[in-house]
């Protein structure tokens, strides 16, 4: 009898191993410039967060089907995988926040950003990141912030930078604050836990700690500046080169998608639930980022000068211009 | 066996069911056993998943396959000529430590999301741990026997099936079930962190989406196909090593 | 030893890293690849990178956790080990549940592991010994299932139980087979080292190359990759000079046979 148990669980391991049911097809096609009528397949790296969701709604419109755009999302942890993949040409777009982009120009980073993303909705106390911290602590304020932990999901990026700006803002001194890295979905626990002392949360970390009695004490993006461009859809400096025409046609797909997701926002909170396992109270409570069609030059600007202060780009200066026309 | 396994398992649910309701951690942050149970039958009855599966078990089967026959071939190959295993053994040391994680770029660049760049890590991971076996397997070569097959005249490659083979396999054995977890966890970290399709994959959805039973019951599903893959690893171990040591109280047993 | 066979044993351990390191120089040497820069310009970095300093600063830190990770997990390892390799009840109610948590990877573990255990070293320390203790215990269980039934029967037969058992033979045995495990487990260690620094870190290796990469700085990340492998290498031929001195009866035992 056991022997048999074995058997069977032998065989189906196998049977589904040899039998490979799965969905990967190993052709990544390369972007060829599409013609009239002719469909190009276009591969994006995007993050499966709330800011990507005007991506997925102009797909389901057929925004970028009417111009001959097929496109074929791929989902990674994080920018690690996704800007390899666009240099290399795997991608063909990928979605970053604007600090990666600016530090991967700075390092010589062949990418070109070529179409808004989101940004922040500028709403201080309401934007789409906080900084929470427990419902009992004695953190009132950003300036309070000083002396303590504060968890971010990326050191040396956008997140730490903003909440300097807060604290420095608030009055308080922006290098007694303590960074720690921990990714979004771990920080209500750390939070709750006592192992940090207060935590910056995207979407949909907030809401649930929120849920839990956390309280926001700051608003770094609404902070920096009301209509900072957080996130931006970029390619490699190659394919803007080579085929100006695809990427024409993707930021005319892309920012009719972003139009029509400002507008109707509650398709915009259906769509997560294709794309994510957000459901029930987080998905009606969450904020959504603002989704304008331009990218914001000053709040760039700003952000960059942050950054510069902060040193996280090794003395260089990005160039705005160049990279976010 | 079959039995006394599932009482261990019953044990570790039950576990799994008392702590979140101890003050010891929130039920928001590890959820009972009842409340996983229900988010993975939902898992079963969803479409994507068992695609998921799939893609997850193509990538670590071709994985491990490609890992064991190659660690098995280059092990007897350097094992074998003493030059060789002195020659090699710094550049082994120095290239075994060196984690896959540091590689994603690499074979992000190279491949994309495609099956090729998971494949390239679960085959670097997983080689060494063959590899490292075999040759341990074969130093602990009875030299007794080895000159008696050397006084038999018997050949290299008769030397290799007779003397060295037998003494290593077990060894071998225990190289193929470390490296199909190996192989397993990397192509699931592989999917995690680069995309590829697969369980992984459903995973950084559920993460980010703060899905907190969602990621439990993917992360149960990983161990169960562990438990799976180590059936069937012990089944192969059982039938091949029926006449060693390890394996003959075993059988009056069974 | 004389210098002649020394000589010898050091021209083995670099020719063929000698020859790898030539190949990789020149087929990189004109490399345009941001993402795989010319071996000279790594090489260039490496000592502008890993000063005293960054040594004292992220290295040791790394290596101490590395340490007391590695030495819980060969305690836990081969103590478990020992258990579940004599009783056969034992092992049929834990295989299962150990080979659950050996399938689950790390980087999911971790989150896990910072509920009970903090984000600070504890949690590092516990995620490298989850990660080492596998090669150890399976190595160990499978050494103390093929003890020589011969020397068991004299054993029982001559009233020698318990624990001087168990030293004398069984874990005598079993320990060409736990070494091997031991040494599996080692590069295993590093591997899990820099896993566990990409969480809530401030310091060490493994958080130095993750953040190299993410700042784009890939030279310097390369020439990290570079230090983990110099890493393995150097804990290994520690490693094996520890267990050349633990195992000296048995390679002993092995000369003896050939001698006679």
């Amino acid at each position: 009898m056991q022997r048999r148990i074995l058997g069977l669980a032998l065989a189906a391991v196998t049977v589904a191993g040899v039998a490979g049911c799965g969905s990967s097809d190993s052709a990544s096609s390369a972007a060829s410039p599409a013609g009239d009528g002719k469909t190009t397949q276009v591969t994006v790296g995007v993050i499966p967060i709330v800011d990507v969701a005007p991506l997925y709604l102009g797909q389901k419109r057929g925004f970028f089907g009417s111009r001959g755009i097929e496109l074929k999302m791929v989902t990674a942890q994080g920018g690690a995988a996704i800007i390899p993949g666009v240099v290399s040409g795997q991608f063909q777009f990928g979605f970053s926040n604007t600090t990666s982009l600016m530090l991967a120009q700075t390092k010589g980073v062949p990418v070109k950003s070529v179409v808004n993303g989101a940004a922040s909705n500028g709403k201080v106390g309401a934007d789409v990141t906080a900084v929470l911290v427990k419902k009992d602590s004695s953190i009132k304020s950003a300036k309070d912030l000083a002396g303590h932990t504060v968890a971010v999901n990326t050191l040396q990026n956008i997140g730490d930078t903003t909440v300097r700006e807060s604290v420095r803002k608030d009055g308080g001194d922006p290098a007694e604050v303590k960074f720690v890295e921990i990714p979004f979905d771990q920080m209500p626990a750390a939070l709750d836990g006592g192992r940090v002392d207060a935590a910056w949360m995207g979407e949909p970390a907030q809401t649930i700690a929120k849920a839990q009695g956390a309280r926001a004490v700051a608003s770094p993006f609404a902070e920096t500046d009301p209509n900072l461009t957080v996130a931006t859809y970029f390619t490699s400096t190659k394919i803007a080169q080579q085929n100006p025409d695809l990427v024409k046609k993707f930021n005319e797909a892309m920012t009719e998608s972003l139009k029509y997701a400002s507008e109707h926002p509650d398709e915009a909170r259906q769509i997560l639930t294709t794309y994510t396992k957000i459901s029930g109270d987080v998905l009606t409570k969450l904020t959504l980022p603002n989704w304008p069609a331009q990218v914001d030059t000053a709040s760039l600007e700003k952000l960059a000068g942050l950054g510069e202060q902060d040193g996280i780009f090794g003395g260089k200066k990005p160039d705005i211009g160049a990279l976010f026309s | 066996m079959v039995v006394r396994g599932l009482a261990g398992l019953a044990g570790l649910l039950a576990v799994l069911e008392v702590l979140p309701r101890t003050p010891l951690v929130s039920a928001d942050y590890l959820p009972p056993a009842s409340t996983i149970g229900r988010a993975f039958w939902h898992l079963l009855g969803e479409g994507t998943f068992w695609s998921a599966l799939g893609d997850t078990l193509t990538g670590w089967g071709t994985g491990l396959a490609i890992a064991v026959l190659a660690g098995v071939a280059a092990g007897v190959v350097i094992g074998s000529v003493p030059v060789l295993r002195a020659a090699t053994a710094s550049t082994i040391e120095f290239l075994r430590p060196i984690p896959s994680v540091a590689l994603i770029p690499v074979a992000v660049l190279l491949y994309g999301t495609d099956l090729r760049s998971k494949l390239l890590l679960v085959v670097y991971a997983s080689f060494w741990q063959v590899l490292v076996q075999v040759l341990a397997g074969l130093q602990d070569a009875d030299p007794v026997a080895q000159d008696t097959a050397r006084s038999y005249r018997l050949g290299t490659w008769g030397r290799i099936r007779y003397v060295l083979w037998p003494t290593a396999l077990p060894y071998v054995m225990t190289g193929v079930r470390l490296a199909a977890t190996v192989a397993l966890v990397l192509a699931v970290t592989a999917e995690l962190v680069i995309g590829a399709p697969g369980l992984g994959q459903q995973l950084a959805v559920a993460q980010t989406s703060g899905a907190v039973p969602e990621v439990y019951a993917l992360v149960l599903t990983t161990g169960l196909i562990g438990v799976a893959v180590n059936l069937a690893a012990r089944a192969v171990e059982h039938r091949v090593l029926h006449w060693h040591q390890s394996q003959r109280g075993e059988s009056q047993a069974r | 030893m004389t210098v002649r066979i020394a000589a010898r044993r050091a021209l083995f351990a670099v020719a063929l890293p000698a020859v790898l390191f030539a190949v990789w120089w020149f087929a990189s040497a004109d490399s345009t690849d941001f993402y795989l820069p010319p071996l000279s310009t790594i090489l260039q970095k490496f000592p502008e990178v890993w000063t005293a300093d960054r040594l004292m600063s992220d290295v040791v830190p790394s290596l101490l956790r590395l340490a007391a990770g590695y030495l819980l997990a060969t305690a836990v390892g081969i103590a478990l080990g020992l258990a579940v390799g004599s009783h056969r009840v034992l092992r049929d109610v834990l295989e299962p549940v150990l080979e659950l948590f050996r399938a689950i990877p790390p980087p999911v573990l971790v989150p896990v592991i910072m509920l009970f255990a903090g984000i600070g070293d504890t949690m590092k320390i516990i995620v490298v010994a989850s990660g080492c203790v596998w090669p150890i215990l399976l190595n160990t269980v499978e050494g103390v299932r093929a003890v020589d039934e011969v020397l068991g029967d004299t054993c029982r037969s001559y009233g020698i139980t318990g624990p001087t058992r168990l030293w004398h033979l069984v874990l005598r045995s079993a320990s060409p087979q736990i070494l091997t495990g031991m040494r599996q487990a080692l590069s295993i260690g590093i591997i899990l080292m820099v896993i566990s620094e990409m969480f809530a870190s401030s310091n060490g290796l493994g958080f130095t190359i993750v953040q190299f990469q993410r700042s784009f700085a890939i030279p310097e990340m390369w020439s990290g990759v570079l230090l983990l492998g110099l890493l393995g290498f150097l804990l290994s031929l520690f490693f094996r000079f520890a267990e050349n001195r633990a195992l000296a009866w048995y390679h002993g035992l092995r000369r003896a046979q050939r001698d006679s």
